[in-house]
């Protein structure tokens, strides 16, 4: 078999394999989703579309799923934000300025982001009951943003590292302070770097399931995935169609931004890990 | 490639005001008090108890919040430690199954509901003393009130029993298994699929409810005086009863012990495919409806026990209770009235056969004339026999399930079983047993 | 604080530097070395809900050591770690190669394999519950209705099915972040190299196995250590997906350390969850040596 032939019989595989293997059960999800029943693969059972499964989710008062996704969508939006922001304060720290300990920064914050959720949740309960910020919005950002900080921290340092040191001399000569420099100068220059911070701690914390599970008691402050995990059903038919109505709502935010900032999010995901 | 990256850059950043506007606004604080009401269960009843509150909130001009939770009784129970151990004023009221209450007064989140008490509203009194004085009161104090009843029985094929010459359903175990077998064998030449008896022996919660029925009719019992104890000959005999049901009169199908659960018993005897069921009550009114294939044709009695023994039933039901952290007491409580009022109790009673505590709804002549059973559910209920009630009981029940499940498979005899959970419980409580 | 002899601009750098990683190093210490701590310091209490706390040492330890259903846990999060990481290398291997072949649409494909890693754990966990489901789920059709069984597999009742349903589930959700960081690694390979070899005659698979795989190495060990103290906490799908059963037989670590938390029982859940930090300390002190092994080596 000659090369060119095997190259493309790979690139057909690829054209095919690919997206059967990671958009089939999606294929399947809105086939549920806009189906009366969701046993249609029963040989007695016919498949009949219907929007009304949306519709109920998104109508019906007890399943607040606009709350889920206002909470979703407020909690990571903020910690994002406030990861970016505090990564990027010790990222300017760690490549411009020399203090001890300053390798142990990045190295402390990888082994940090190693350490399982599970034996930190536990204790990080029993501190949240005690600030009564149980079901508040705060139990939830800030440990979203603290468990940003690793990857927001190696991309920003690796965007940084590649800004050359003079520009920082000559605004000093000029007699900027180091906060200026950071946010005239370096940020700018970076804003690749925090677009793919931003969208990374964002994906990461909507996705989160554990803390919000255990830090939230209801809608007040409870996020879309505990939500759906949660969902048994609206007025005691076949749940499915229902469930699937909310998975669908569910992934819309990241998948508009994954189709918009794709790019951004895999030279994100590259440089948090190879780099690491 | 930058300037597009400090556009959107920007972009984001008015996005992200607009979301914090957005979920700012509609008193995202959630700290203004409300009465909530958390309740879970299959999505049908929860609709029911919604339409029950929206009666109270047209009587009384109290808003109730109610909170669907799963339906999974583990995760309900999840739900609550969490919000409860957390002391924040929601939820309010909150439904909890009997053998949670140990660990729930124990752990101080439940209000004592005593001082709410009165001659014209709610009493104790008013509710079957089997329950409430053995499981919603401790310490002289009343801190939950059942919102309905469940007990283990019989449920028996009336007209496969006269067909083949019995009078009744069998008062001792050794006639159960008498008749099954005869009927069994009968049955089995049409339908090879028909069982003497079906009871739920896979491994959960549902098997140390039916253990304990076993062993208590067999003369014996779980006691918690000072220590827990179940190492009973009574006891081993009765695991051997159920071990030979299985294995040696083999009138109880081999995935009695890997997949019976209430679900997978109720539905093969409704389907007609078994002679005797042990269930809860709920199976009644289930069988009785329309296009079920037993409906009309069966009785429900107490189970049978050992000549010498009496019958026994394990006493299940939901209860509900009042959060010590709840910030709106007064209004709990009057929601709690409401539900445990005549009235609701006897709409629950017709409408989804959920059986009462309150006396006075068995002597309303409509339930009276319309409702089965009430005698036969009268002497059950004062044979009723608790789990051991103590706030580790999900650990002891942990051990319990193992070792009955493992001996229904035939993997320990039952001397074994019962020798090794003694030791387990033993070892449990010098962990949760002592202060 | 400043000796004598230290030029000025150090102290300002470093009183700057102390500045501006104030944030982090309190976020961090408040929301990840704290609880750490307290959940070692409670690990040895008896710390219940309905007792007074009472400090007992290892108890919990002794406990735990002799708890069968803990070794259950640990035997299924073993082999759960040891089988899906191993495929999802394999398959992110091969995606990475196919998408390294430059083709119309590269772009759009590169987006389809993002999707499955991009939406929420327990979102894809509700999804697959539906094709695992016995009855009318997608999975059993197709295997079923061009008579591949005869019997509807029982994916989520058996103990060999859900193992096998979570890691059909996992592999599914990971293999895109396996491609993505291995397709980034074929990308540092120099293109001479390749021209060498097939000037040299060489066959593609000999290509793969003496040019690609040795300088993506480094790589690969990276997205290991990454993807494997990930898969130790596994968490989310088995929560949504089984529950931890039939019967347990699928409980990992974390989800049987979360059960005792929200039953209650602080000081046993917070001895468990150790157990994951410590192998997952282990791990990655494993995979760190083994990684500088190779670079000393070379």
């Amino acid at each position: 078999m000659n090369e060119t032939r095997l190259q493309w019989i790979l690139k057909a595989l690829a054209a095919l394999v690919l997206p059967a293997f990671c958009l089939l059960p999606f294929g399947w999800m809105l086939l549920v989703c806009f189906s009366r029943q969701p046993d249609f693969l029963l040989p007695q059972v016919d498949f009949a579309p219907t929007l009304q499964n949306l519709v109920d989710v998104l109508t019906d008062p007890s399943l607040h799923l606009m709350a889920y996704l206002r909470n979703s969508l407020l909690v990571s939006a903020v910690s994002a934000a406030a990861a970016t922001f505090f990564a990027g304060l010790s990222a300017y720290s760690v490549t411009r300025l020399r203090f001890p300990g300053r390798i142990l920064i990045p190295l402390g914050v990888l082994a940090f982001s190693m350490f399982p959720q599970i034996s930190i949740v536990g204790y990080l309960f029993k501190l949240m009951a005690s600030l009564d910020w149980i079901n508040h919005h705060a139990a939830l950002i800030l440990p979203y943003t603290t468990l940003g900080l690793p990857l927001a921290l190696w991309i920003m340092i690796s965007h940084f590292a590649q800004i050359p040191v003079d520009l920082d001399k000559a605004a000093l000569v000029d007699g900027a302070s180091r906060l200026q420099i950071l946010f005239r100068i370096i940020f700018p220059l970076a804003a690749p770097g925090a677009l793919s911070t931003v969208l990374l701690v964002f994906i990461y914390s909507f996705n989160e399931f554990l803390f919000a599970l255990m830090l939230t008691t209801d809608y007040t402050a409870r996020t879309i995935p505990v939500g759906i995990a949660m969902f048994e059903g609206l007025h005691g038919q076949l749940p499915w169609g229902h469930v699937m109505a909310i998975a669908v709502v569910a992934i819309l935010p990241v998948l508009l931004i994954a189709a918009v900032f794709q790019r951004r999010i895999i030279q994100g995901l590259v440089q948090g890990a190879v780099k690491g | 490639m930058q300037k597009a990256a400090c556009g959107a850059m920007g972009l984001m950043a008015s996005f992200l005001v607009v979301i914090v506007l957005f979920a700012a606004l509609p008193g995202c604080t959630g700290d203004a008090p409300r009465l909530t009401f958390w309740v879970g269960g299959a999505p049908q009843e929860v609709d029911y108890w919604e339409q029950l509150v929206i009666g109270f909130e047209k009587d009384t001009g109290i808003d109730v919040e109610i909170i669907r939770q799963p339906a999974a009784t583990e995760q309900r129970k999840q739900g609550l430690v969490i919000a409860l151990e957390s002391g924040r004023p929601d939820p309010d009221v909150f439904l909890m199954d009997i053998i949670w209450i140990s660990q729930f007064v124990q752990s101080d989140w439940l209000a004592p509901l005593d001082s709410c008490f009165g001659e014209n509203s709610l009493h104790p009194r008013q509710f079957f003393p089997s329950v409430v004085d053995r499981v919603d009161r401790r310490n002289n104090r009343y801190y939950a009130l059942p919102a309905f009843l469940d007990v283990g029985l019989l449920y028996y094929r009336g007209d496969l029993l006269q067909r083949h010459g019995f009078t009744g359903p069998p008062a001792t175990w050794d006639a159960l298994v008498e008749q099954a077998l005869v009927v069994q064998a009968a049955e089995r030449r049409e339908n090879p699929g028909f069982n003497g008896f079906v009871w739920q022996g896979a491994q959960y919660e549902g098997l140390v409810c039916t253990f304990l029925e076993f062993i208590a009719t067999h003369g014996g019992g779980i006691s918690i005086d000072g220590t827990v104890n179940v190492s009973l000959p009574a006891n081993e005999k009765a695991l051997q009863f159920m071990q030979d049901l299985v294995r040696r009169h083999r009138v109880s199908p081999a995935n009695t012990y890997t997949e019976m659960k209430e679900e997978e018993v109720r539905r093969g005897f409704q389907r007609g495919n078994a002679l005797f069921e042990r269930n809860w009550l709920y199976a009644w009114s289930l069988h009785q409806r329309p296009g079920s294939a037993v409906r009309g044709s069966i009785g429900l009695a107490p189970l049978p026990h050992l000549p010498g023994a009496e019958t026994a039933a394990t006493l299940g039901g939901w209860h509900l209770g009042i959060s010590k952290t709840s910030d709106v007491k007064d209004q709990a409580w009057k929601l709690v009235e409401f539900l445990l009022s005549h009235d609701t109790q006897k709409k629950l009673l017709m409408k989804l056969g959920w059986y009462s505590c309150r006396r006075d709804v068995y002597q309303d002549p409509e339930v009276q004339s319309q409702v089965a059973n009430i005698e036969t559910l009268q002497q059950i209920v004062n044979h009723a026999v608790s789990r051991p009630d103590l706030p580790y009981y999900d650990h002891i029940s942990r051990i319990l399930q193992r070792y009955v499940n493992d001996c229904l498979a035939g993997k320990h005899s039952p001397r074994e079983a019962i020798t090794a959970m003694q030791q387990e419980i033993d070892r449990i409580e010098e962990i949760y047993g002592s202060p | 604080m400043a000796a004598p002899d230290q030029p000025p601009e150090k102290n300002e750098e470093a009183r700057s530097a102390w500045l501006f990683n104030l944030p982090l190093v309190l976020l961090t210490a408040a929301f990840i070395l704290i609880p750490v701590g307290g959940t070692l310091v409670t690990s040895l209490f008896r710390d219940v809900t309905y007792l007074p706390d009472a400090f007992v040492g290892l108890q919990n330890y002794l406990r735990l050591a002799a708890d069968l259903h803990f070794w259950q846990s640990m035997r299924f999060t073993l082999l759960f770690v040891a089988v899906s990481v191993t495929l999802e290398l394999i398959f992110g291997l091969v995606f990475a190669l196919l998408l390294n072949e430059a083709m119309p649409g590269r772009g759009l494909l590169r987006v389809i394999v993002l999707v499955p890693w991009i939406i929420p754990i327990a979102v894809s966990a509700r999804i697959w519950e539906l094709i695992y489901n016995y009855e009318f789920g997608l999975f059993n059709f197709l295997l079923q209705h061009p008579g591949l069984t005869q019997q509807p597999v029982n994916w989520l009742g058996s103990s060999a099915g859900a193992f096998a349903a979570i890691v059909i589930s996992d592999v599914w959700k990971t293999t895109p972040f396996m491609t993505i960081i291995l397709l980034a690694g074929f990308s540092t390979i120099p293109q001479d190299l390749y021209r060498q070899a097939m000037v040299d005659g060489t066959h593609f698979l000999q290509r793969f196995i003496h040019v690609t795989l040795p300088l993506i190495r480094p790589v690969i060990v990276v997205a290991l250590l990454f993807r494997t103290i990930d898969a130790v906490r596994i968490f989310d799908l088995i929560y949504v997906l089984t529950g931890g059963g039939p019967g347990g037989a699928t409980t990992s670590l974390s989800l049987y350390s979360f059960q005792y938390y929200v039953s209650g029982d602080f000081g046993y859940g917070s001895c468990i969850s150790l157990i994951v930090f410590l192998i997952a300390g282990l791990l990655a002190v494993s995979y760190i040596r083994l990684g500088k092994f190779s670079e000393v080596l070379r």
